[in-house]
């Protein structure tokens, strides 16, 4: 079984002095915002993350579950095929 | 291993002083006139709370002022340990001491009852607030650092119970579960967010002319449009710009970018720093507070002295703590900014070096801390064995017992004296008895896998914990452990006798054996020790008076009991449940003498001081002793009242020793009082027996007949009934059948045929 993932998503792009802040997630900055994307393990680790942006000073935009992302993916492939 | 002798406690842990230093104010801060008079609105609101994000100037803002105020000002910095709140309050309680000698005491010893509910030294706290008399303010910074439900409740309390000569001032990340509410609601709360905190454009422009950056009007509020107003944002563009000489085109480039404001400023702001100091700050940061020893230390430099003193006069990332430049600590953003400039490794080496210092320098608990940040928990588990003494025998419980838990057991197992002690830590704690007990089994683990690194000591350790089980409710198992704990005590480990003789005392009085307690507890009063172990001492004392007003020598009880509340008062230790038992020993002794109005008080006191949040055997035999003065004063209901919630407890205990003969005789009394106040005087109620047979004779049975449905003998038929008819003071069958029935000792019956 696969673990969650998340996107949370952040105000202004972060450069490469961030990345060891967020271990096991990546991160990715465009347009104005950056997306810290990976795998969370539960509950725990997700306000330690929510903490983690609190304490470097960014503003956070939103939190994503990402399994519904791939359903809504896998649901218009197939509704591309059926046509 | 070696026997522990009776010994003096070991000395408390050190109260750690940075924590109620209040930081300096940074030379460059501009007075912020228009947040300063919201503060001071209307007087000052009784609480008042700072919420906005890091880097928003919270700090600065209420340390600014501070120096305003001639006022007495408390400080205190919460971080996350204070999760414990015997930590939190010795630490507020030390700093009230300071205001005045003796202001601060009470709280203090309370807070040395082991186990105790922290609200009670909060109480004392607010007392001695109030004998100051005086205006005092309060500073609680970083409340959000602090999670714990008790920790927080304790401050609530405290925030309910404020007297009217003291404020209060929060400053916090997010919304603090304090109970603000409420005050709110009353009008007595002031709350400064972020929107308020963020600079204004001529704010702004104050700080630029301030350090003397030459900005167009344009440029100004563009600066203050990107960064929102956020203070550190344009803390760090202050410090970059000061150093251009074109301004307005790095106002220009910074606009361009789409970085974020920390990540773009910092990066400017460090490459613009000699590479020494750079570095000097970059290794730092792990650091929580820091004196220039410290770093030295850390770096192995001699200039760390001459290096703060400049860093904190030339920008804002260090706090200076004290004036005389002792202690540092970073600003919380800058400090996290600058570690992400170091690899884990690397911050892991620094943090052991850290707790290297610290562990040399006798601050114990923050080289737990490095230790701990660093992963490394080889030294954490050694640092916890070498003082978990101190952290145990000074009521540091949830702390200690926070690290065991945070440790592998592979390390528990080689080091027992640690689950050993959590057990007990749990035990005082009154925690559900799944977490004593997984600490318990780790520690018998030890014992029987590495029996070499077993001793008396913990053996005691052990066995006491479980004898203190005893208010789970089995008072059987209770008295077995708590004989194995004076027997290990005995075997090495003096230190532990007077409270593991109490404990044995205490659990041979639930079982109903009096002499067993009276031997116990007195071998534990006459030790030379005993005085300076006030939980054994004072629950001994008060066994002592128990045994003797049970067997009815009421003068001993009384003169027990008194020595033990003296005792106690002396020790601030009147808070205490262990001084139960000498109330109830009391109450029963002046039961016995006829003054109720005293004995009711004294039980009172005596089952006030036992209650707790799961019954205990403990607190069923002080309703009893209740129930019993209540029925002596003829309170009935309520002594019905106290008997049945007793009852109740009883029933869910699987061995509850004789606390059932003590119900029954209680209840016995209480028919019988009962029976008196009606118009059928009786002498005395019938018992189980006798009213079994009344049954009989209710459905019109003959005496034969009920001897065999009874199984019992035609004879003992007759003298049932005979003592039937004198106890209700009936004269035949019909007649004791009405008298009964009155008195609601029998369901009113159809009449036959």
């Amino acid at each position: 079984m696969s673990q969650p993932r998340y996107r949370l998503v952040v105000t202004g792009e972060l450069g490469p002095r961030y990345a060891s802040a967020f271990d096991g997630m990546t991160v990715s900055a465009h347009d104005g915002q950056t997306d810290i994307t990976g795998p969370i393990i539960d509950q725990s680790q997700l306000h330690g993350l929510l903490d983690r942006i609190a304490s470097l000073g960014l503003t956070l935009r939103s939190v994503t579950p990402l399994e519904a992302e791939n359903h809504e993916a896998a649901a218009s492939n197939h509704q591309a095929n059926e046509i | 291993m070696s026997s522990q002798t009776a010994e003096a406690p070991p000395q408390r842990l050190r109260v750690i002083e940075p924590k109620l230093m209040l930081p300096r104010v940074h030379p460059g801060v501009r007075r912020r006139g228009r947040l300063l008079e919201m503060l001071d609105e209307d007087g000052g609101s009784a609480l008042t709370v700072l919420e906005a994000g890091v880097g928003y100037g919270k700090t600065t803002l209420v340390r600014s002022w501070c120096a305003e105020r001639r006022e007495a000002v408390i400080w205190m910095t919460l971080d996350a340990a204070d999760d414990d709140p015997v930590r939190l309050w010795t630490h507020l309680a030390t700093a009230v001491e300071r205001l005045g000698q003796g202001l601060g005491a009470r709280a203090l010893a309370s807070l040395g009852v082991r186990g105790a509910p922290v609200e009670t030294a909060v109480d004392e706290l607010m007392n001695g607030l109030v004998a100051y008399g005086r205006p005092v303010a309060i500073v609680l910074d970083d409340l959000d650092t602090v999670g714990s439900d008790r920790s927080l409740r304790s401050i609530a309390h405290a925030i309910e119970r404020l007297p009217p000569n003291v404020r209060v001032l929060v400053s916090t990340r997010s919304d603090p579960a304090i109970g603000a509410a409420r005050l709110r609601a009353r009008g007595a709360l002031t709350e400064i967010r972020a929107h308020e905190l963020a600079f204004t454009v001529d704010e702004t422009r104050e700080l630029l002319a301030r350090e003397r950056i030459e900005l167009s009007g344009e440029s100004v509020e563009l600066l203050v449009e990107r960064t929102e107003g956020w203070p550190a944002g344009l803390y760090l563009a202050a410090l970059w710009l000061r150093d251009l000489e074109d301004p307005d085109q790095g106002v220009r480039s910074f606009l361009g970018s789409a970085r974020h404001v920390a990540d773009y400023l910092t990066d400017e702001v460090l490459t613009a720093l000699p590479p020494q100091t750079r570095d000097f700050l970059v290794r730092t940061s792990v650091l929580v507070r820091f004196t220039p020893d410290l770093c030295d230390a850390l770096l192995g430099r001699e200039d760390s002295a001459a290096m703060l003193a400049e860093l904190a006069r030339s920008n804002m990332f260090l706090v200076a703590l004290d004036p005389r430049g002792e202690w540092y600590r970073y600003h919380h953003l800058f400090g996290e900014l600058l570690q992400l400039g170091l690899g884990r490794e690397h911050a892991n080496e620094l943090r052991r070096r850290a707790a290297d210092w610290c562990r040399a320098n006798g601050l114990v608990e923050d080289a737990i801390e490095y230790a701990a940040g660093a992963a490394d928990a080889e030294m954490v588990a050694e640092l916890l064995v070498e003082h978990h003494r101190e952290f145990v025998w000074g009521g540091r419980l949830t702390q200690f017992l926070g690290w065991v838990q945070w440790l592998p057991v592979e390390l528990l197992l080689e080091h027992p004296s640690l689950p050993a002690a959590g057990a007990l830590a749990a035990g005082l704690l009154a925690l559900p008895a799944v977490d004593v007990q997984r600490q318990l089994a780790v520690a018998e683990r030890a014992r029987s896998e590495r029996p070499q690194l077993w001793s008396p000591y913990l053996e005691a350790t052990v066995e006491l914990t479980r004898a203190m089980g005893i208010d789970r409710g089995d008072v059987g198992a209770a008295v077995e452990h708590a004989r194995r704990a004076v027997a290990a005590a005995r075997a090495g480990a003096e230190v532990l006798s007077v409270g593991a003789l109490a404990t044995l005392a205490q659990a041979q009085f639930f079982a109903g054996d009096f002499d067993e307690t009276r031997r116990a507890a007195l071998e534990a009063v006459e030790r030379p020790d005993a005085p300076d172990r006030p939980d054994g001492y004072i629950a001994s004392l008060g066994l002592l008076a128990l045994a003797d007003a049970e067997q009815g020598r009421t003068e001993g009880a009384e003169a027990w009991a008194r020595q033990a509340i003296n005792y106690a008062r002396r020790r601030f230790q009147t808070g205490s449940w262990r001084l139960s038992m000498a109330h109830l020993g009391l109450a029963l002794a002046c039961t016995q003498t006829g003054r109720l109005d005293e004995a009711e008080r004294e039980a009172l006191r005596g089952e006030h001081l036992r209650r707790s949040p799961q019954p205990t055997v403990g607190h069923a035999h002080a309703l009893l002793v209740l129930a019993q003065v209540c029925v002596a004063r003829s309170r009935l209901e309520r002594a019905a009242r106290e008997l049945e919630r007793a009852q109740r407890a009883i029933a869910e205990f699987p061995d509850p020793g004789r606390l059932p003969a003590i119900a029954a005789t209680v209840e016995h009394d209480l028919t019988t009082a009962r029976a008196n106040t009606g118009n059928h005087r009786i002498v005395e109620a019938p018992s189980p027996a006798e009213l079994a047979v009344l049954r009989c004779l209710a459905t019109g049975l003959s005496r034969r007949e009920i001897g065999a449905k009874l199984y019992i003998s035609l004879n003992t038929v007759k003298t049932h009934t005979r003592e039937l008819y004198r106890k209700l003071g009936a004269t035949s069958r019909e007649d004791a059948i009405a008298r009964a029935e009155a008195l609601g000792l029998l369901e009113p019956t159809q009449s036959p045929g």
